[in-house]
């Protein structure tokens, strides 16, 4: 069946097309127009705006930590006034697979990262993402604080090592790229440190975070990953950060580095409260360096909560919990820390923070290199999304907001005075395009023919918050399954996994070193198929050639 | 062999099916309990609940919610058994049911460390004892006495009437404040929960100088599990209802032997597929149970599965390694897992729920 999207404003800048026009779908793409024209069903889209699905390239929407996260919260909710009755599973707002992602699809987007899966915890994550409905996902997995890894730097066994390791532990977890959390600081907190930097060495192994970090950048490059290595940095929240950030970027030397949630990362120490925005600084060196990608983390007012594969920091914020609750383990790896959090307008630190993440969206200047991301839901949960584009794309409506936050908060940042709206092509390019490229995702991001039909088309509103709240249609794999914001239907999507070869050699050596260490077999950490539980759950993607 | 039974005939599959979705179609309030099952089983559990607008409880919820107050109020540390295992140099064992609760525990933690039991049970009778063990305190009842007493010496303040001699415990105190990564053990099925609340501000309270973790050890019945996969799945702990159409959680609103005993649930599935547990309810409402062992519970329909991850392939919670994980089966058979069942009953429902 051919069905034809007629008249809409297709943005589609990785094809370099802005224009009225239409698009075709035929078996779950995108094809060429037709000769005749003609096709079996037609959905006039005049006056709307024609996206490719949207990607997020970094949201904590399975796993272990995040179930902890809702069974430490039960009243936490995704904000969501949209009631929805009839024959729906689950028709609120509540944090669970189910919503995380009816609300994505109603908002267009169409595929989502989970950045953070343990090696050892990847089934459950795999599971996890299995029951979240419409979407397609993927899977970051963390390395940097296992003891293998350490002990491979420790022992000067060579890249050859490292990146033969490297690809076992991807391909075991079924992850997309490889991410690093705080390289070194979490084995560090188990030696019982309680600050860790980029050239702080980890006790007993006496490898630094630098050390582990270029490691696996120089693995992910070598393996060819699509996606670069993924880091998040040390001293995540701290004052004076924007050092780490600095060195950290700096430390790229030209490959292919990603840097998560650069918000959290923003402050500086001045002011009469020794913490300003570092925003403007970092924005520069990013602008400057240009094999270095960033996503913001943007924080929202509203209470959500944090969930952190960075345990030392997780620790040292524990006893800021909003309310007073909280978990963290210190896991075979990394672990986690949920600590809950209510980033309140009245508070002169949030407030900050909230300024720092618009400022590195508006400063960065080229849109295929920042990404839009809240870290959610560590800085504010995915739901806000519509509220901050509406916020990037008019001055107006940041000077309001700027207007009712502390003052002296807003007087150690740059934000009154950046100027910049952000068009609709630049957020199709830094929610569609950039993404897609990011991952190495070919066929999505764009609506060029051979793309998938992942389609959002939306309402021209003047609200941009309420055009990107509630997508007028979306097409998953080319079924409608949004319509005005509802959803209609609900299809499971795919995980993505990238193809990877793992040498015999290493198998063998993972068996002894399991058997060695911990007196089990690695097998608990197989993601099988048929464990996961969900026909066709995986789709393979080649590495960069 | 037999697979289903109604109401203690030999019935086939299909007609047992047939009558497990009546008796779920007709109840005002069904009760989804139990739970013994694994990961599919759970899922299937929890779609079926929302099918017919029932609540969803664990035989060991009383555990788990345990455990989960004392984080929902205060806060835990905690780690894994792997890294218990290849980082602890001190373990202290806190209170009775360590044993009973990972049988595995001495072979997999219990060399090659310190290891302090704070009032044992019987089960830390001399083949489970090791020379680097010291036994403090015999029996479990003086816990809140002793627990607190140590708690208050470690943080520098007075206590009377300890129920120990007092040089014990400061020699604890001494021994605790030397460790360079501890780790605390305990069984929320058999403590208490101000227990478990004081042990964790203990543990809390250790790390201001020095490294220390809880291990708290999973319930049977693969309860951890289910617990994780209603966390997913509905954004709740167990005890959770689809009653009014979508999930809303309340530990003592949901409680399956509450509902049953009340009268406000008039019928239950009951699923043991690690053996043949009963309820603990006493009134006998229309029953319909799923367990590894033919007809025992005297159900209207009862239809045998498979044990998984013995007869069947299943993901399960592993208590070596606090993980969900795939096992294989070690004696394949072609009995039926939960969730194929689950599934026959939920498809085999009158399409519209009554209301």
């Amino acid at each position: 069946m051919l069905t034809r999207l007629a008249g809409g404003r297709v943005i589609d800048p990785a094809n370099g097309r802005d224009a009225v026009g239409d698009i075709f779908i035929r078996d779950g793409r995108i094809v060429d127009a037709p000769s005749s024209g003609i096709a079996d069903e037609t959905y006039n889209v005049s006056k709307r705006i024609v996206m490719a699905g949207a990607i997020d390239v970094h949201s904590h929407i399975a796993g272990n930590n995040e179930t902890m996260g809702r069974l430490l919260l039960p009243e936490q909710r995704y904000p969501s006034d949209v009631v929805h009755p009839g024959h729906f599973p689950q028709p609120r707002g509540t944090w669970n697979t189910f919503e995380t992602g009816r609300i994505y699809a109603t908002m267009g987007f169409t595929t989502v990262v989970e950045p953070a899966v343990l090696p050892h915890q990847a089934m459950q994550a795999h599971l996890e993402l299995a029951d979240i409905p419409i979407i397609d996902k993927a899977t970051l997995t963390v390395l940097g604080n296992d003891d293998f890894l350490l002990n491979l730097l420790h022992r000067r066994e060579g890249p050859d090592a490292i990146r033969d390791y490297v690809a076992w532990t991807l391909g075991t977890s079924r992850g997309l790229g490889i991410k690093v959390i705080n390289a070194g600081g979490v084995a560090a907190f188990k030696d019982n440190l309680r600050a860790f930097s980029l050239d702080d060495e980890v006790p007993v192994y006496g490898v630094s975070s630098r050390a582990i970090m270029k490691s696996l950048q120089q693995a992910v490059h070598e393996l060819k990953l699509p996606h670069p290595l993924h880091v998040h940095c040390n001293n995540l929240g701290m004052a004076g950060n924007v050092e780490t950030a600095l060195a950290t970027i700096a430390a790229a030397e030209g490959l292919p580095l990603h840097l998560a949630h650069v918000q959290f990362y923003g402050y500086g120490t001045e002011g009469p409260r020794g913490f300003s925005s570092g925003g403007a600084r970092l924005a520069e060196a990013v602008n400057a360096a240009g094999s270095v990608t960033v996503d913001v983390g943007q924080v929202m007012f509203g209470q959500t909560v944090t969930i952190s594969c960075d345990v030392l920091r997780q620790f040292n914020a524990r006893n800021g919990a909003r309310p007073r609750k909280w978990m963290i383990c210190d896991g075979d790896s990394n672990g986690g820390g949920i600590v809950p959090y209510n980033y309140r307008g009245t508070d002169f630190f949030n407030a900050v923070q909230w300024a720092v993440g618009l400022e590195l969206f508006l400063l960065t200047k080229d849109p295929w290199r920042v990404f839009f991301t809240t870290d959610h839901p560590n800085g504010a949960p995915f739901t806000a999304y519509p509220d901050i584009l509406a916020l990037l794309m008019d001055r107006d409506l940041r000077t309001e907001w700027i207007s009712r936050l502390p003052k002296e908060a807003m007087a150690v940042t740059t934000l009154a005075s950046i100027a910049r709206e952000y068009t609709l092509t630049e957020v199709a390019i830094m929610t569609r395009a950039a993404p897609a490229k990011l991952l190495g995702l070919k066929d999505r991001g764009h609506l060029g023919p051979g793309a998938l039909a992942d389609i959002a088309v939306y309402e021209a509103h003047t609200d941009k918050a309420k055009m990107f709240r509630e997508a007028a249609l979306v097409f998953k794999d080319g079924q409608l399954v949004v319509r005005d914001g509802a959803l209609l239907d609900y299809p499971y999507g795919r995980t993505l996994t990238v193809h990877i070869e793992r040498e015999r050699t290493i198998e063998r050596r993972m068996r002894d070193y399991y058997e060695e260490r911990y007196g089990l077999s690695p097998d608990f950490m197989t993601v099988a198929d048929a464990a996961v539980g969900r026909a066709e759950s995986f789709e393979t993607i080649p590495c960069l050639s | 062999m037999a697979e289903a039974w109604i109401r203690g005939k030999s019935a086939a599959l299909d007609v047992a099916i047939a009558e497990a979705a009546s008796l779920l179609a007709a109840s005002r309030l069904p009760v989804i309990a139990g739970l013994g099952t694994d990961v599919a089983g759970a899922r299937a559990a929890i779609k079926l609940a929302q099918s017919v607008g029932g609540v969803v409880d664990h035989m060991h919820s009383e555990a788990l919610l345990r455990d989960l107050d004392v984080m929902r109020e205060a806060g835990m540390m905690v780690t894994t058994p792997n890294e218990a295992r290849v980082r602890a140099d001190f373990l202290l064992l806190v209170g009775p049911g360590l044993i009973e609760a990972w049988p595995a525990l001495p072979e997999r933690l219990f060399a090659n460390r310190r290891i302090v039991w704070l009032c044992p049970d019987a089960s830390a009778k001399p083949e489970n004892t090791y020379q680097n063990m010291v036994l403090v305190g015999d029996n479990p009842l003086d816990l809140p006495v002793i627990l607190p007493a140590l708690r208050a010496r470690c943080a520098g303040r007075p206590v009377a009437n300890p129920l120990l001699a007092l040089a014990t415990i400061d020699l604890l105190v001494a021994e605790l404040r030397k460790v360079r990564f501890g780790v605390a053990i305990w069984s929320a099925a058999r403590q208490d929960g101000l227990i478990i609340e004081m042990l964790c501000g203990l543990v809390d309270d250790l790390n201001k100088r020095t490294r220390f973790s809880g291990l708290p050890l999973a319930p049977s019945d693969n309860a951890a599990a289910v617990q994780q996969v209603a966390g997913w799945m509905t954004g709740f702990p167990l005890r959770s209802g689809f009653g009014r159409g979508f999930p809303e959680h309340d530990p003592w609103r949901f409680e399956a032997s509450r509902l049953i005993d009340s009268g406000e649930a008039d019928c239950a599935l009951w699923i043991s597929a690690y053996g043949a547990r009963p309820p603990a309810w006493k009134r006998n409402p229309p029953l319909v149970a799923l367990t590894a062992k033919p007809d025992t519970l005297g159900a209207d329909v009862t239809i045998a599965v498979g044990r998984p991850g013995i007869d069947h392939d299943a993901v399960e919670h592993l208590a070596a390694t606090a993980t969900l994980s795939a096992v294989s089966a070690n004696k394949p058979t072609t009995a039926m897992s939960v969730a194929s069942v689950l599934g026959r009953i939920r498809a085999a429902l009158p399409a519209a729920r009554p209301c």
